[in-house]
């Protein structure tokens, strides 16, 4: 482990795109009147699978009109 | 085609798909060269693990281009799936198609129009994943050769091409999203199911593939036009597929 | 020339005939009704017009244009769906500038139209703001609005205001009242009192056949029967008439709904004379007297009818 510290702050602009889609999601979900299937569980795929959860979610689970 | 095609990109930016296909090809064009360089470090923290990691290797720059073209594949392929399902079915089941192919547009400009779009918001994906692997392998390696690099890129795009054209042609053979994106599955399973003959491996996605692992490490081994155009030539195929199944559909 | 000609159309969705045989002519700047129960053909009908549909036989033209064959006949016609769908993600103003644009109508001149378009339609206020949050009266709306948004020649509206409120139904109403003169508006409804409101000429259509095509006056006064009504307070009496007048060879059916009696007639001349005197006779203190002027329900449900008799039979 003590090796890999000097990459850390590598990481910093993945966790922050990773963190910046799940809050982008979820704040969509909030704000949307409907969603295809129930949004408590869009909530957990979106929180609970990383990248992925909100991905899914951004591109197949609004319902816009 | 140029009003289906500023209606397209609109859409792209729109519905967010432009910005979710940048920013998960930019995750992992900057997480895969920094997963290469964990992976021993990872596999030590695993209870025995030790001693595993004591036969491997240390990681070098290929083990990050196989990084790169693992994550990227993987994820492009879901991208294509879950961006094309929708593009032509949910149009016709919304009744939007209707409205729109009752006006002077072709049903041709319609369709090439979702294909382009799409390919575009990959082409700006990959230009970043591409530009943030190379940046993280430099810092976490050494310098790439930017030639083969960008071939595979180039590669790629084309492999991406591909599963977005059989996806685009899974929405039009479909009504309902659901449908397409079950065929674009099947179609997914097919392929994968092809290249698990050897001989026919070589001249699909797979062969593709491993030509662009080469490249990018600055060897002229195992070129495999071949695929590039069995894939080249799936995609026209694909489109062109799209293309006179939609214009003899009702709408 | 006539702005929509449809000769011998047919159409099967699997073992339903949808169209069995349709025929029908449409004259240029007419509004006209195209009535028919639910699944009676109109809105096959209406999509094998715009294209969207293909028919399994016969032929339909529009301004001369044969459907199928001419590219032309989409820059002539303007089509409303019966549930309009836009792109929720665009805005008014966009959706009507992109259909705009799908019609080649040139920048400045297009920015025009949408403006008059937004006036019309009256959603210039929401214009900016994206579809969709509109309400379905806006949306039926904007439908009319992109639909003309080229000056169509031909107006192909599918059930237009039947999924409306009495407000919203009023509305658009108005909107294609508003046309007569400038296009041929080809509407379909199974709505009877809007066909009424506005248009001229009535088809009427069953099971994917053409059962009557006239004038909307000439229509009721070849099928509606005839009715005769009078009122008096004397219920007792009233009842009495009913029964001698349903003896009387001009009498084709006689009803009591309260104090008021109705009589369909077969002879509407020698009915007219007679019975007011045989009410008079009968002792009854007359309140009205009229001659009801049938509806085109009557029509319609009479026709329908008969239809069905005869497919029995």
């Amino acid at each position: 482990m003590e090796a890999l510290k000097p990459y850390i702050p590598y990481l910093i602009p993945v966790i922050f795109i990773q963190l910046g889609l799940m809050v982008f999601a979820l704040v969509d979900l909030v704000r949307r009147e409907r969603t295809k299937g129930p949004k408590w569980m869009w909530a957990i795929i979106i929180v609970a699978v990383n990248i992925i959860g909100p991905v899914v979610y951004l591109l197949a689970g609004k319902d816009e009109s | 085609m140029m009003t289906a095609l500023t209606k397209e990109w609109l859409e792209q930016r729109r519905t967010h798909r432009l910005l979710i296909v940048c920013l998960i090809l930019l995750l992992f064009g900057l997480l895969s060269p920094l997963l290469a360089k964990f992976t021993p470090e990872i596999i030590k923290m695993v209870p025995g693990g030790e001693q595993i990691s004591q036969v491997i290797p240390p990681p070098t720059i290929a083990d990050a281009v196989v990084q790169y073209l693992k994550n990227l594949t993987q994820f492009g392929l879901l991208l294509a799936v879950l961006m094309g399902m929708g593009m032509v079915s949910q149009e016709k089941d919304k009744g939007t198609a209707a409205m729109m192919l009752a006006k002077p547009l072709g049903r041709t400009a319609f369709i090439l129009a979702k294909a382009a779009a799409m390919g575009a918001s990959f082409l700006i994906g990959t230009a970043l994943a591409a530009a943030a692997g190379y940046y993280y392998t430099l810092l976490l390696f050494e310098a790439l050769p930017a030639g083969g690099w960008l071939a595979l890129n180039g590669l790629l795009l084309i492999y991406f091409s591909v599963y977005a054209a059989l996806t685009l042609l899974a929405s039009t053979l479909n009504r309902s999203v659901l449908g397409s994106g079950v065929t674009a599955v099947g179609f997914v399973i097919l392929l994968a199911l092809i290249e698990m003959i050897p001989a026919a491996g070589k001249l699909l996605t797979g062969g593709l593939l491993g030509w662009a692992g080469n490249l990018a490490l600055g060897s002229a081994e195992a070129p495999a036009w071949g695929a590039l155009w069995v894939c080249l030539g799936l995609i026209a195929a694909a489109l062109t597929a799209s293309v006179l199944v939609f214009r003899r559909q009702e709408i | 020339m006539s702005a929509i000609r449809i000769e011998a159309l047919t159409k099967s969705f699997g073992k339903f005939r949808a169209l069995d045989g349709l025929s029908l002519t449409v004259e240029g700047g007419a509004v006209f009704g195209f009535l028919g129960p639910n699944g009676a053909g109109k809105t096959t009908t209406l999509r094998i017009l715009t294209g969207l549909a293909h028919a399994d036989s016969g032929g339909a033209w529009v301004e001369g244009l044969e459907v199928g064959k001419s590219a032309e006949i989409s820059s002539r016609i303007g089509y409303l769906p019966e549930e309009p769908a836009f792109y929720p993600w665009m805005t008014g103003i966009e959706t009507l500038d992109t259909m705009g644009q799908v019609h080649r109508i040139e920048k400045a001149e297009r920015r025009r139209r949408v403006d008059e378009m937004l006036e019309m339609a009256g959603l210039t206020e929401a214009g900016k703001r994206r579809v969709g949050g509109y309400s379905r009266g806006m949306r039926q709306r904007l439908g009319l609005a992109q639909a003309l948004i080229h000056r169509p020649q031909v107006l192909l509206l599918d059930e237009p205001a039947s999924a409306l409120d009495p407000a919203g139904r009023k509305d658009v109403l108005g909107m294609i009242e508003g046309l007569r003169g400038q296009c041929t508006v080809f509407m379909s409804t199974h709505i009877l009192a809007d066909v009424e409101r506005i248009c001229d000429t009535v088809a009427i259509i069953d099971r994917g056949k053409l059962v009557a095509n006239a004038r909307r006056a000439d229509l009721i006064a070849r099928y509606a029967i005839p009715m005769l009504a009078l009122e008096a307070d004397d219920v007792d009496r009233l009842n009495k008439l009913a029964t001698e007048v349903s003896q009387m060879g001009w009498a084709h059916a006689v009803a009591i709904e309260g104090r008021r009696l109705t009589v369909t007639v077969k002879d509407l001349a020698a009915a007219q004379r007679e019975l007011l005197a045989q009410a008079v006779a009968a002792g009854l203190v007359v309140t009205h007297y009229e001659q009801v002027k049938p509806s085109l329900e009557d029509v319609f449900l009479r026709i329908v009818e008969n239809g069905k008799e005869s497919r029995q039979l």
